[in-house]
């Protein structure tokens, strides 16, 4: 049995099959290696394509019931995310440059005393002028939601010095203020190192999620009007505002204010409505499950018999009451409550008739506190 | 005269003319690295002929060299074949500095910490050119050691090589199988992905349970680095797998090879008699000489070996690499590692203490005692008959044991959970999901259902029609749209269900499977239906929800309550209707992430 004995009997055997392994290992080696340029880029694709995975999955349990699972946002709770306006997309960019282009010529044609040049141009100019304003008539939607056609950039509207990326991780990642100017609804931080629930690889799955609904230069306007709220202070799209009547303004002092809303007899129906609405959007703090304001429910047996009961309050009516808490949230925190989260600009956006409605509305919450 | 101030290589050159200088020069060296064998003596015995000077040179490097010093210069000649040794324990001793020298290579990319060890990983795979292959070598290599370190007890218990006066050098060996096992355990949490977390979390839970409580407690908490896996936790396990263990390996892997040497290779068993050892005289016509015979065999060995496993890292096995680890969410049927699955499979017998541990307790006392208990002397398998029963009887327990540790054997999840996860799950264990491998293309938005293929012959097209019909009769309309709402999906037009296009025959395929799997289980799921429903989410981006709708039955510890005829005993609603069930899961595709089905699968 040549087999037997050391698996191959004669020596020479032995060498050329250690040999002939060696230079296979080499040349396998060697083969790897060759290919591996194309396999690492092929890994980082397919990585980030099951990030992407992964933060649709996160996005769709922890986002999309602020941020809608489209993305698009929801009016007077979170803005859009898969929207031209934080990817920056300029509608207006080509038009734009084009008349920029033609009155540098119109110049040039001036000052050589071209008439017939700049006859032509400022025809030019006219037609463009119309396309232009025909593009933003096309966003008619998006701006009375407040959007501005010349402030096409998220990024750039914040003076934003890094990438797109960074901006969306950093948010995740420390969550969003209130702003008392600006957004009413916090964001909470998501980092697990800030207090939230995630770790940070994956806030960059759900970052990379989210910048997957980049279209690069095929943004269309149909995008930008889907978009049902922009990251500025929510706006009603119809009205919805105080229509001409005077407002309280915000620093009219209490006892004013409490003369003034006398003759005036509230209608809860309207108050909900106004409470409910994105112009005020009240419901966005003190809404069931909101968890950064006392909630709307039992406010009015709260009042009654937990802060009237406080000797601070004593010459003070349940109306009187909720009418400063409103038109001067923060004279005054309930216990549990931090004070400077409420905007202090109530009084400038509200009349009294609403303020009336919105008072008459918080009576009726008088469900019994557990 | 000498050209130089001293006596140097221009002498000779001088005297003897450049190339034999240089030749003799050359011969110099060689004889100094190999401690005695000149170009001439490496020539001769690369080609099998005999040695032409005395005293014969190849006997020099064992007694001049540091290697060679403590190999032995000759062999019997009856343990140089493939019997009796088979070459396990070189290859095994190869393996200890095979791992040695990859792990090494790997260290330098690597840093023990939960919020970059995965991270690290990444780098290794996507940034390191042969990144991926170091790990995949170093990963099979643990695996292939830990079966050639099996084997290689098993043969040296088959011929007995255990026996007087080899005792402790079996004993030293069984440290050695245990020091490969921790070790290639231990390797596990390295990566910090899922497959880590847990297959360790249950490695330590089971220590746990060692008695008395205060015992098991602290030894849970010292593994664990706290009460969940942590920073701690990692950082200790990594010095086990990259110090602690492999100091105890190099250490006991001398003293192993030294008691090897001490009492010589043993014979094989019918060519000694019984109660003899004649391993350490052999006669001279006996003699195989290390060089250049053994030699040359050890290295085709570890050649041709190594051949296999880069063959193997080339085409068929990829160390795998789950998602990150996460304490929140335990994956559906984790096992250990394959070499522990006894030990899970002893754990669904009983009781934690005594299959956790006692009964590994006891095997491993049994193994590293068993050559102080069977002393008899004879080593030839006739006379054994009883030791060879017992070993039979233990490995047939080993692989019943290890078969009932498989996620498959007794481990009761919901029917439809069970469906759905075989639908859908991450790759993990050489596993994934039947839908994931479906090509992107072959996703196609809409609703499908498995009533479409639920009658042979039926015409496809009016199978589902009647199936949305009778959606709406039922109202099972209202539990989709539910179902919907409750998981974020975007809004869906209609509930539709349509038949699956001819050109995503991919697609189909996955829906029958989904149909067979439901008509598998009768009982627990009666009058089911399954779905799939694919949305485009974003560009490049599907959602596909797997959603099983079914009468509800009275179930008892995981299995349904049959009624005297054997039909499941259904539950009902106050007015005696059956209560319809719903539950679905989902995931989503991206068109780059190339699931692609596990080799053989």
């Amino acid at each position: 049995m040549n087999l037997q004995r050391l698996l191959f009997e004669r020596i020479d055997h032995r060498i050329l099959v250690g040999t002939v392994s060696f230079l296979a290992i080499m040349v396998l080696v060697g083969w790897v290696a060759i290919n591996e340029g194309a396999r690492m880029t092929a890994f980082e694709q397919q990585y980030l394509a099951r990030s992407i995975e992964r933060g649709a999955a996160l996005f769709a349990s922890n986002c999309s019931p602020c941020h809608a699972t489209d993305g698009r946002g929801n009016l007077g709770r979170a803005p859009a995310l898969n929207s031209p306006y934080l990817f920056g997309h300029n509608f207006l960019a080509e038009v734009d440059a084009q008349i920029e282009a033609l009155e540098i010529e119109r110049g040039v044609a001036g000052t050589n005393g071209d008439t017939t040049r700049v006859g032509e141009i400022d025809t030019e100019l006219l037609s463009l002028q119309a396309e232009r304003d025909g593009l933003i008539a096309e966003m008619a939607p998006a701006i009375a939601l407040g959007f501005n056609p010349d402030e096409y950039s998220r990024l750039s509207s914040l003076g934003w010095g890094s990438t797109l990326n960074d901006f969306v991780f950093s948010t995740l990642y420390s969550g969003r203020p209130v702003s008392e100017s600006y957004w009413p609804q916090p964001m909470v931080a998501w980092a697990a190192e800030t207090g939230g629930s995630l770790r940070t690889d994956q806030l960059q799955d759900i970052t990379n999620f989210i910048l997957n609904w980049g279209r690069g230069d095929d943004w269309t306007i149909e995008d930008l009007n889907a978009v049902r709220q922009f990251p500025i202070y929510p706006v009603q799209p119809t009205g919805g505002d105080t229509s001409g009547e005077p407002v309280i303004g915000a620093d009219t002092e209490l006892a004013v204010i409490m003369e003034n809303l006398d003759p005036l007899t509230g209608d809860p129906q309207n108050g909900q409505t106004l409470y409910n609405s994105a112009t005020y959007a009240c419901f966005g703090c003190h809404g069931a499950g909101a968890g950064v304001a006392p909630p709307v429910e039992g406010t009015w047996t709260r009042v009654q018999e937990e802060r009237l009961a406080d000797p601070l309050f004593a010459d003070y009516t349940g109306e009187a009451y909720l009418a400063e808490s409103i038109i001067h949230p923060n004279a005054f925190a309930a216990p549990g409550n931090w004070s400077g989260i409420m905007p202090e600009n109530f009084g400038d956006r509200m009349t009294y008739q609403q303020l009336a409605d919105i008072i008459a509305y918080l009576q009726t919450q008088d469900q019994p506190i557990e | 005269m000498s050209v130089l101030p001293f006596p140097s290589f221009l002498d000779d050159v001088k005297e003897k003319g450049l190339k034999r200088a240089a030749l003799e020069g050359v011969n110099e060296v060689t004889e100094r690295i190999t401690s005695g064998m000149n170009v001439q003596d490496i020539r001769e015995a690369l080609r099998g002929e005999a040695a032409s000077r005395k005293p014969n040179p190849r006997l020099q490097p064992h007694a001049d060299g540091f290697w060679l010093h403590m190999r032995p210069s000759y062999f019997h000649r009856s343990v140089t074949g493939i019997y009796p040794t088979f070459r396990l324990g070189w290859l095994s001793t190869y393996f200890v500095f095979f791992e040695t020298i990859t792990g090494i290579l790997l260290m330098v990319w690597y840093t023990p910490s939960p919020e970059i060890a995965y991270g690290n990983m990444l780098a290794i795979m996507s940034e390191v050119p042969l990144g991926q292959f170091m790990r995949d070598l170093h990963r099979l290599g643990a695996e292939a050691m830990v079966i050639i370190v099996f084997l290689h007890m098993l043969r040296t218990f088959f011929t007995g090589s255990y026996k007087k006066p080899r005792q402790f050098t079996w004993f030293t060996g069984f440290i050695l199988l245990f020091c490969t096992m921790f070790l290639s355990f231990s390797g596990y949490l390295l990566p910090w992905d899922q497959l880590a977390l847990w297959a360790v979390t249950i490695g330590i839970s089971m220590i746990e349970a060692a008695p008395p409580e205060i015992v098991g407690t602290n030894l849970n908490l010292l593994l664990r680095g706290g009460p969940d896996i942590g920073a701690n936790g990692l950082l200790r396990w990594y010095l086990l797998h990259v110090l602690a263990v492999p100091a105890l390996l190099f250490i006991f892997t001398g003293v192993h090879y030294y008691k090897v040497i001490i009492h010589g290779h043993s014979l094989p068993p019918k060519q000694e008699n019984i109660g003899e050892d004649t391993a350490k005289r052999v006669p001279l016509d006996k003699r195989v000489y290390f060089i250049p015979d053994v030699l040359t065999s050890e290295i085709m060995w570890i050649a041709v070996t190594t051949l296999i496993l880069v063959v193997l890292c080339v085409w068929f096995f990829h160390a795998p690499l789950e998602a990150h680890a996460d304490n929140q969410a335990t994956p559906l049927g984790t096992t250990a590692p394959w070499y522990f699955l006894w030990l899970q499979g002893g754990l669904k017998l009983g009781d934690k203490i005594f299959w956790g541990i006692i009964f590994p307790t006891l095997v491993m006392v049994f193994l590293a005692v068993m050559p102080y208990l069977d002393v008899t002397k004879s080593r030839r398998f006739a006379h054994r008959r009883f030791a060879f029963t017992v070993c039979f009887l233990l490995l047939s327990a080993l692989v019943a044991m290890s078969y009932m540790g498989l996620a498959e054997f007794g481990v009761k999840t919901s029917a439809d959970s069970e469906i759905i996860h075989a639908m859908l799950m991450e790759p993990a264990h050489n596993h994934m999901g039947v839908l994931r491998p479906i090509p992107y293309e072959q996703l196609t938005p809409g609703q499908f259902t498995t009533e479409q293929f639920a009658h042979e012959g039926a015409d496809q097209a009016e199978a589902v029609a009647a199936f949305n019909t009778m959606l709406q009769e039922s109202g099972d309309a209202e539990l989709f749209r539910q179902y919907m709402e409750v998981n974020q999906h975007l809004p869906l037009p209609s509930i539709n269900f349509i038949p699956v296009p001819a050109d995503a025959p991919e697609l189909a395929a996955g829906l029958q499977e989904l149909g067979h799997e439901i008509a598998g289980v009768p009982n627990e799921l009666p009058n089911a239906t399954g779905t799939i429903i694919v949305t485009q989410v974003q560009e490049g981006l599907k959602r596909v929800d797997v959603v099983i709708v079914w009468d509800e039955v009275l179930i008892e510890n995981g299995n349904p309550v049959l009624d005297a005829e054997g039909n499941p005993v259904m539950v009902l609603d106050e007015e005696g209707n059956p209560v319809r069930r719903i539950n679905g899961q989902y995931m989503y595709i991206h068109e780059n992430s190339q699931y692609f089905p596990a080799p053989g699968a």
